[in-house]
């Protein structure tokens, strides 16, 4: 359950049910930022330490994250919840900095889902994706029609409505379900779900009728490990190594399913263009200015509302060396610094929609936006607090 | 179309992924002046100025998809696109501060008018408003863009929002600032008719075109016509603080986005904007 009154956070907060995550990050440790660059902290020291993995990986495969992802650095909020009933969320959070000239700047945290490598940066040509269903967990069906998770290792009360997802079993599969066939979860709660054969059916609530139990065990497979849908997910590509890109201007471009399951997605016409030489941590298309520097955010096609999956990525021109990775990330919250020494907070209680939801498993991280020349290793510190029930 | 009726569907717009923030840095080079509104789509930075030049008085349309502005997304059509919230914060130059600053919607542009000229200057109207087409709300502003020495009067014929033509304006008083960008009729002193929209004639609320423009006396210098849709308003008061405004919370509306619309801001600076960094927030929220 989720908060329903001031009163059920005063008791939660009472009751020990939250968690502050103290962060100090350094941005790019190789080079400045000019202003208007987008950083992922993620590539900085500090505590969390910087990650190890964003410039890890199989080219061109999605690769989930987790709070537990060996080397992801992420910011911990205090472990799975959900288990037990209740759902975590954002309460209040802090960002401050000291360091000279970095100043305005805003600090964005994020949830990062997962990411893309791409190594093939000398390719000009669209580069199809390997999504692979990679999350697993077991379940049971009953001739109600609802299933029931049997295990919980990929964190399957994360699983949303609407999440395309594929059967597997060690016998038989329950009828009519078959393999090899793309399904979408109609969700009942935190352990229990549907099924239904199409995105729209899923949304409409009408299920497939299961008329025996299968023999065997059976596994669900998906693909996102939060926000399983891909509502609310944006991209945004970076370089996630000490080498710095090659000098290229090359727009970038993805080709995407949407969060309705619609492929054949586009980003734009005027593309975001990448940055020549973008050094470790840059968001590429940030920065300088001129045409297609829209935003951290690649942009989406029209009305799309998120990301299922990614299934190409280009980038027109040769980059020449290094490599980049484009993550799939959900915006949580924002939080404007403009004087050094004086913290800039946000009481997500008071925002609407309030209190963003943390899901389990659910990996952090702050984006710089530099409003100025910001030096190497600046550093930017502060809190974020959670409080689940 | 399905418009935002409540909070419960804003929140529910929200939670299905259906918005989105966009960060924008504008850096002017224009030395503006105390009082003077100026046009923050001439100044560089991201997006990248657009300058309001072209074939000389002829109608022009201005998008999104081909003029630029604040990039706020593709059409969401059929559902309907609305301005959440903004944050602003600027750098380290108080001079320009406190400023108010109006963010519209910049539908078309009438290019070059000659200031050196007396004769009725006549519009070329094939081109019509691409957005606000009935010109309800619709207002406009004479931007400079070739620098004259001002303290001129003109005044312009258009047809207003209830599509009757020979309207006259109110005659208006040029500044005499220089910097391109500023908008001419802005000034401080306490000339009523030097403001930052041209006054309409008593009982107009919009102009669906313009017909002519009439200088009273030569000047050197040209500036442009832009007609414009007022959307927002918000302020920033210091270097210390940025300016948050949910338009939902403070305003008790949220202001639609219209499909391509190009959006800037206007601002009314305290001094000199030059080495100014702005840098601007804006949430949208859309249905489908």
């Amino acid at each position: 359950m989720s908060f329903a009154s001031n009163d059920q956070i005063i008791a939660a907060l009472t009751n020990g049910q939250t968690w502050r995550a103290d962060y100090t990050k350094n941005m790019n440790p190789t080079l400045a930022a000019v202003a208007n660059e987008g950083h992922l902290l993620a590539r900085g020291a500090g505590n969390p330490p910087s990650d190890a993995l964003f410039d890890v990986g199989a080219n061109l495969t999605f690769i989930p994250v987790l709070d537990t992802t060996a080397s992801a650095g992420s910011i911990q909020h205090g472990g799975d919840v959900q288990s037990t009933g209740v759902t975590k969320h954002l309460i209040n959070g802090q960002a401050v900095t000291s360091a000279a000239t970095v100043v305005p700047a805003t600090m964005i945290l994020v949830d990062i889902v997962g990411y893309y490598r791409t190594t093939t940066v000398t390719t000009t040509t669209a580069q199809a994706t390997t999504n692979t269903l990679g999350l697993t967990d077991t379940f049971t069906a009953a001739v109600t029609d609802i299933c029931t998770y049997t295990s919980t290792a990929n964190k399957p009360s994360n699983l949303l409505t609407g999440t395309r997802v594929r059967l597997t079993t060690t016998t038989t599969l329950p009828a009519p379900l078959a393999t090899a066939t793309d399904y979408f979860v109609i969700r009942i709660d935190n352990s229990t779900f549907r099924l239904a054969t199409s995105y729209a059916n899923a949304i409409a609530g009408t299920q497939i009728d299961i008329t025996n139990t299968g023999t065997g065990t059976h596994t669900i497979t998906w693909l996102l490990p939060r926000y399983t849908n891909g509502a609310g997910l944006n991209a945004m590509i970076f370089n996630p190594a000490a080498t710095a890109l090659g000098a290229a201007t090359p727009s970038l471009s993805l080709g995407y399913t949407n969060s309705v399951g619609v492929a054949s997605r586009v980003t734009p016409a005027v593309l975001p263009v990448g940055k020549t030489a973008a050094a470790n941590s840059i968001i590429l298309y940030t920065g300088a200015t001129s045409a297609g520097k829209y935003n951290f955010a690649v942009p989406r096609q029209g009305g799309d509302a998120g990301y299922a999956q990614i299934d190409t990525i280009q980038n027109s021109t040769s980059y020449v060396s290094g490599s980049y990775t484009t993550a799939l990330y959900k915006e949580l919250y924002r939080v404007p610094v403009t004087t050094l020494g004086v913290p800039g907070e946000r009481n997500a209680m008071y925002e609407i929609p309030s209190l963003p939801r943390i899901y389990d498993g659910a990996a952090l991280y702050w984006v710089l936006l530099s409003g100025v020349a910001t030096p190497v290793n600046s550093t930017f510190s502060g809190f974020v607090d959670f409080i689940w029930g | 179309m399905t418009k935002i009726i409540g909070i419960a569907q804003l929140v529910d717009n929200e939670l299905e992924g259906r918005t989105n923030t966009y960060s924008f840095r504008k850096n002017p080079s224009q030395v503006t002046t105390q009082g003077i509104w100026f046009d923050l789509a001439l100044s560089p930075g991201n997006p990248v100025p657009k300058y309001w030049f072209g074939t000389p008085l002829a109608a022009t349309a201005i998008n999104q998809s081909g003029d630029g502005g604040l990039y706020h997304g593709a059409s969401v059509f059929p559902g309907k696109k609305y301005l959440r919230k903004t944050t602003v914060t600027v750098n380290n130059v108080v001079t320009a501060l406190p400023m108010n600053l109006t963010l519209c919607d910049y539908i078309m542009y009438y290019p070059l008018i000659d200031e050196g000229t007396t004769d009725e200057q006549f519009m070329t109207n094939t081109t019509t408003l691409p957005r606000y087409t009935d010109g309800k709300g619709v207002q406009v502003m004479a931007i400079l863009v070739a620098a004259g020495l001002g303290g001129q009067s003109f005044f312009i014929n258009y047809t207003n929002s209830e599509g009757v033509a020979g309207r006259i304006s109110q005659t208006v008083l040029e500044n005499t600032a220089t910097s391109l960008g500023v908008v001419k009729t802005s000034a401080l002193n306490a000339n009523a008719n030097t403001c930052l929209f041209i006054p309409l004639q008593s009982g107009d609320s919009g102009v669906r075109s313009i017909e002519s423009v009439t200088m009273l006396g030569p000047d050197v210098g040209l500036f442009s016509l832009v007609l414009v849709k007022p959307l927002a308003n918000t302020q920033i008061v210091g270097i210390d603080a940025p300016v948050e405004k949910d338009y939902l919370l403070e305003s008790g509306i949220l202001p639609e986005i219209f499909p391509d619309a190009f959006l800037n801001f206007l601002c009314i600076p305290r001094g000199a904007l030059n080495g100014t960094g702005i840098l601007i927030d804006m949430k949208v929220v859309w249905t489908t």
